[in-house]
């Protein structure tokens, strides 16, 4: 199987901060993987390297089998789209300039306001139900509005790859739903490759085509849930100790049972 | 574009009343016939006052200007050229040069080195990791600007009487020195300055949503980061050099713009400069108006104008 991305002894970090130490990972074009770790292990600090927000200090990262780092930037942002966890909104904005803002990449000198990315923009926003906050500030909405934005936004960029930081925390569990099936739809109505860190085991379990999980900058185990994610990987990724319980559907639900003591 | 010619109209009424108003009244039409009780005596005034009008429009555009982008930037309502102590640095150059004697010809010239001294070293030292980090550029701005008003009170305390009034009426800020050649001295500064913001303004719309915004869409950051900042500095450099440090301009007239046409950038930058303009203009006649025939410092307008104003919109968007 050919990858997609490719990532090889990446090496990044904050300052003095090391965030990713020597990280090996792969993803296959269509599929859904999940991104586990403990807070610190480096699972947004790599969606923001895919992204190109920070630049890896060693390593080579491949996309396509070709370098990020040698592609022209507006050319990558054209086929990632990277949806943060929270923006905080200083200024004021509406909503549908803010699903606008993906169509940066792909006009000249990052304005994007023609007729066609308008067209766009609004056909996004009704494809994840937000269609009537099209005017409204989005700085005054609601969290799970402004997720269901945000992903209106990767739509409209038109990428090939969308990296969710952490998409459900904060939901409730019917704007959870809602997300996570606008998301499902997407996905399988463009085929895009989604990459998404969570806390959620069992959303990772469920959700994903594959897991990576992450400690200390390093990826521990990756591939299918029903393989990657076991009572061992998950008590040297989370330092707990779980209980992988699976029902008559051959769903698996993983049942943290307590902190694993301190070796 | 309505919102551009609103602020146009608004700029060329200010215009005329900077020109008709002053000491001497010229009534427009005794102007546009060149006939009238004023005479020669208006044609002089005249040619006194149209540079004044023509530098009080060019200073507040770029200081309109160079505060709209910088707020977007560095994604903080509350940045302006002064709070980043570009201006600190250029009130310190040219109460320097005063110090030593120098014509009032250098003043400018020493006034632009302090400012591009003070934006350059504050670039530096927000230099984390490679990366100009926007949080520091506020920070060492801060810490810039206390440093250059303790030095400013220290040349000041030492200066002579002479010496000492021309640098207060310079640290208030003052049109009085306006001449056709300071008009066409800044000129070439604004347009430069100008120019590269509002190239950028499409990069900005992204930075006013998060650096990380920015950057996850295409926009090479540092470079945009770089030239937004030193063409904010360039712009209010000169224009400290030219008019001394005028307040609240960068600060005020970009929130009341936004208040209006809202904050896309590629409005905001051309009809903050527009409405910077015109409200220098205003200011300016108001300080030549309300004590004629002696003058305010137009520092001292801008401040007492735009301090209610600001806090008129502040309580207002609350």
């Amino acid at each position: 199987m050919t990858m997609l991305l490719e990532a090889r002894g990446l090496v990044a970090s904050y300052g003095a901060t090391p965030a990713l130490d020597g990280l090996d990972a792969a993803v296959a074009a269509g599929e859904i993987v999940a991104l586990l770790g403990e807070n610190g292990s480096g699972k947004s600090t790599f969606l923001k390297v895919i992204a190109r927000i920070l630049e890896p200090s060693a390593g080579v990262l491949l996309l396509g089998g070709r370098p990020l780092s040698s592609m022209p930037r507006r050319e990558t942002a054209r086929r990632i789209a990277y949806v943060p966890q929270s923006v905080d909104l200083v200024f004021p904005i509406r909503s549908i300039d803010l699903v606008l803002q993906a169509r940066a990449p792909h006009g000249r000198s990052f304005s994007a306001d023609t007729p066609e990315d308008r067209r766009l923009a609004l056909e996004a926003m009704r494809a994840c139900d937000v269609e009537q906050l099209a005017m409204r500030d989005a700085s005054a909405l609601s969290g799970g509005e402004k997720r269901r934005v945000f992903l209106a936004r990767a739509l409209a960029q038109q990428a090939e790859i969308w990296l969710l930081d952490e998409p459900t925390s904060g939901l409730d569990p019917r704007h959870r739903l809602e997300f996570l099936g606008t998301l499902s739809r997407v996905h399988r109505d463009r085929a895009t490759t989604v990459l998404f860190v969570t806390h959620e085991i069992d959303l990772a379990g469920q959700l994903a085509d594959r897991v990576i999980l992450l400690r200390a900058g390093r990826s521990l185990a990756q591939g299918p849930p029903a393989q990657a994610m076991t009572p061992k990987t998950l008590r040297d990724t989370f330092s707990i100790e779980a209980r992988v319980e699976i029902d008559s559907d051959g769903r698996r639900t993983f049942l943290p049972v307590a902190p694993t003591p301190p070796s | 574009m309505k919102a551009i010619a609103a602020a146009a109209l608004l700029l060329a009424v200010a215009i005329a009343a900077g020109i008709a108003v002053g000491g001497v009244s010229i009534p427009l039409s005794d102007l546009w016939s060149g006939r009238g009780a004023a005479g020669d005596a208006a044609r002089l005034v005249i040619s006194l006052r149209i540079p004044r009008v023509a530098l009080a429009g060019l200073v507040g555009a770029c200081l309109a200007l160079a505060g709209a982008a910088l707020q977007a930037l560095l994604k903080n309502p509350l940045a302006d050229p002064f709070l980043l102590g570009t201006s600190g640095g250029a009130a310190v150059g040219a109460a320097f040069a005063t110090l030593l004697g120098a014509s009032p010809l250098v003043s400018p010239l020493a006034a632009f080195a302090g400012a591009t001294v003070s934006s350059v070293g504050v670039a530096l030292l927000a230099r984390r990791g490679g990366r100009m980090d926007l949080q520091r550029v506020l920070l060492m701005g801060l810490i810039a600007n206390a440093f250059f008003s303790a030095l400013l009170l220290g040349v000041f305390s030492v200066a002579s009487g002479e010496a000492a009034r021309s640098m207060l009426f310079w640290m208030m800020g003052s049109l009085a020195q306006a001449s056709p050649e300071r008009v066409l001295m800044l000129l070439p500064y604004a347009a430069v300055g100008g120019a590269a913001l509002l190239l950028s303004a499409s990069r900005l719309n992204l930075f006013a949503v998060g650096e990380d915004n920015a950057a996850a869409l295409g926009v090479d950051t540092e470079k945009s980061k770089r030239i937004v900042f030193l063409a904010a500095s360039l712009l209010t450099g000169a224009a400290v050099a030219f008019a001394g440090v005028v307040g609240f301009v960068g600060l005020l007239v970009p929130h009341a713009v936004r208040a209006v046409v809202g904050n896309d950038q590629r409005l905001l930058l051309p009809v903050s400069a527009l409405a910077g303009a015109a409200l220098l203009v205003i200011a300016d006649v108001l300080s030549r108006a309300l004590l004629a025939p002696a003058e305010l410092p137009i520092g001292a307008v801008t401040a007492a104008l735009g301090a209610p104003l600001f806090a008129y919109l502040l309580l207002r968007s609350a």
